[in-house]
């Protein structure tokens, strides 16, 4: 019976996953519209950089990041970004699309977990979001010379696995918060402004004690400082250790967190009776 | 002739004021629209300090006559609200008249699309000038900008010219969403590019020459350009009088085109009948 109902999960997840991936390839030019501009929206920081310190290094940049490539610090920001951005459109605003097409009532009227479909729809999404991050990564070596070796796609990933769990928890609890109050777009930018500027996606949050204080509560920081680390500075995954233990931390109140309150929301919302309000 | 241009005067404002009350009903998304703009400038303020470890920079200082990043950086940033009333809100004037099923009765109205779009272009004028007052007051107050307070009105001269430059730019914009229907890519790929071409947090000096080249197309680079001029002393490589002269051509060049690709795009949806579709 239970094995039954993993294989029954499994398919569904398998299903929202070929659905996600249908919707991608109908779109092909946004498809490409992901993959090129997070690195050309980073190239007004570099001709900025270029402006500012008359050069392509800066030593207080490297006392603040251990680093004096400020162009390579930027890149590596935006690619990592992809993934929050996305997971924040894509699973954040999940649901919400369904009510767009009209499907969320057949969604939910299928015997099936509402969390099943969104675990299928964040995988979906951390797959886009990983083969777009490999393009960019690809483009980042051959034209901006990021030195991403094969030793290190292992820990990479390690780390891109611990940062997006805990981050997707966060986006199915925010998934729940739109069953309820539907329109979200005005939230997804304003979180959207949270990220860039409480973590060191564009520059290093070091820089000025609030944002150092508020970013020591997002995942993503400690994220792109163990990547940077490993990119830039050379540095092994043992030597980020207790990066990891905090991100692994932060993953299961996250994960814990976002679960309790997606099926509050719901419950919330199916108690309203407002769960096809539009 | 007199009781024709007051019959548009008053569609005009009719316009303006549907606009504001749509708007105000969102109250929570107006505020946060409001705060939305300061919070983007700060990542660019933030990663100047770090990449410099102050605020003053001797190769802006060298490549520009001013050293003071934040003042430079905060004025050349107020311009991208500009831009967004150009691309976004009279980009989405007739896209956002459709998601509310109210496109066709606009356009059966007795009155020339022009008038239409003017009246769009009025409540995003004063809107963005809202954002920008409040943007500027807030950033004055932290980082105490410090301007040369007799450049306010040349300044204010300047931007009224490029604001009808850029009016010739939004109509463009409007009128492809009739064709494209979802234009949200075309603004954000021509947002994207002309951020990157246009001199808002560097001099048009470290662009490549190409892009140099297309930025001299561009009517927010002369107004840019001529502010920081007049309020922090920016040396232009032209004098005043050239920059007014370029801008007026460009005023002309972009309504013309603007107004001949609307009339063109509005003639072809409506004999082909895709008016209506969405």
């Amino acid at each position: 019976m239970r094995w039954n109902r993993l294989k029954a999960d499994l398919a569904i997840i398998g299903a929202e996953i070929r659905k996600t991936a249908k919707i991608w390839f109908a779109y092909k030019i946004l498809m490409f519209f992901w993959a090129i501009f997070p690195l050309i929206w980073v190239i007004p920081y570099l001709f900025q950089g270029k402006a500012l310190v008359g050069g392509m290094s800066s030593a207080p940049f490297a006392q603040l990041t251990g680093t004096e490539n400020y162009m390579a610090f930027v890149l590596i920001g935006a690619m990592v970004s992809t993934y929050i951005f996305s997971g924040l459109w894509g699973v954040g605003n999940s649901l919400r699309e369904e009510t767009y097409w009209g499907t969320l009532e057949y969604i939910i009227a299928s015997p099936t977990s509402l969390l099943v479909v969104l675990i299928g729809k964040t995988l979906a999404e951390f797959l886009y979001a990983t083969v777009m991050v490999i393009f960019q990564a690809t483009l980042a070596t051959f034209f901006f010379g990021i030195d991403i070796t094969f030793g290190k796609i292992f820990p990479l990933m390690m780390i891109i696995v611990l940062l997006v769990i805990g981050f997707y928890g966060f986006a199915i609890a925010f998934a729940g918060f739109t069953l309820l109050i539907k329109e979200v777009h005005g939230w997804v930018h304003t979180l959207e402004w949270v990220f860039f500027l409480f973590s060191p996606i564009r520059y290093p949050v070091e820089v000025n004690a609030i944002t150092k204080l508020v970013s020591a509560f997002v995942p993503l920081t400690y994220a792109l400082v163990a990547i940077r680390a490993i990119i830039l500075l050379n540095k092994s995954v043992i030597n980020l250790w207790q990066i990891l233990l905090i991100l692994g931390v932060m993953d299961i109140i996250l994960i814990a967190g976002g679960y309790i309150l997606f099926n509050r929301l719901e419950y919330r919302t199916k108690k309203a009776g407002t769960i096809s309000q539009y | 002739m007199y009781k024709k241009i007051n019959h548009y005067l008053r569609a005009i404002w009719a316009e303006n004021i549907k606009e504001w009350k749509i708007e105000l009903t969102y109250k929570a998304d107006f505020v946060r629209g409001m705060i939305d703009p300061l919070v983007y400038v700060l990542p660019y303020l933030l990663y100047g300090i770090a990449l410099v470890g102050g605020r003053t920079s001797e190769s802006l200082e060298k490549l520009t006559g001013t050293g003071d990043l934040i003042t430079f950086v905060t004025l050349g940033y107020i311009f991208i609200g500009f831009l967004n009333m150009a691309l976004w809100a009279m980009g989405f004037s007739l896209r956002k008249e459709q998601y509310w099923g109210t496109l066709e009765s606009v356009f059966a109205a007795p009155v020339p699309r022009w008038v239409y779009a003017l009246g769009m272009a009025a409540h995003s004028t004063m809107h963005q000038g809202l954002m920008i007052s409040l943007q500027l007051i807030v950033i004055s107050i932290v980082f105490k900008l410090s301007v040369n307070m007799g450049g306010i009105v040349p300044s204010l001269g300047v931007v009224g010219v490029m604001l009808i430059a850029l009016y010739g730019l939004g109509m463009m914009i409007a009128s492809l969403t009739l064709i494209f229907k979802q234009g949200w890519l075309i603004s954000e790929a021509l947002s994207s590019l002309i951020m990157i071409i246009t001199p808002i947090a560097y001099p048009l000096a470290v662009l490549p020459v190409f892009m140099q080249k297309a930025a001299m197309a561009l009517p927010t680079t002369y107004g840019i350009l001529t502010v920081r001029h007049f309020l922090i002393g920016e040396k232009m490589g032209f004098s005043v009088g050239t920059s007014f002269l370029r801008l007026a051509i460009l005023c002309v060049l972009w309504v013309v085109f603007g107004l001949i690709v609307f009339a063109f795009i509005d003639k072809r949806t409506r004999r082909s009948g895709t008016l209506a579709h969405y």
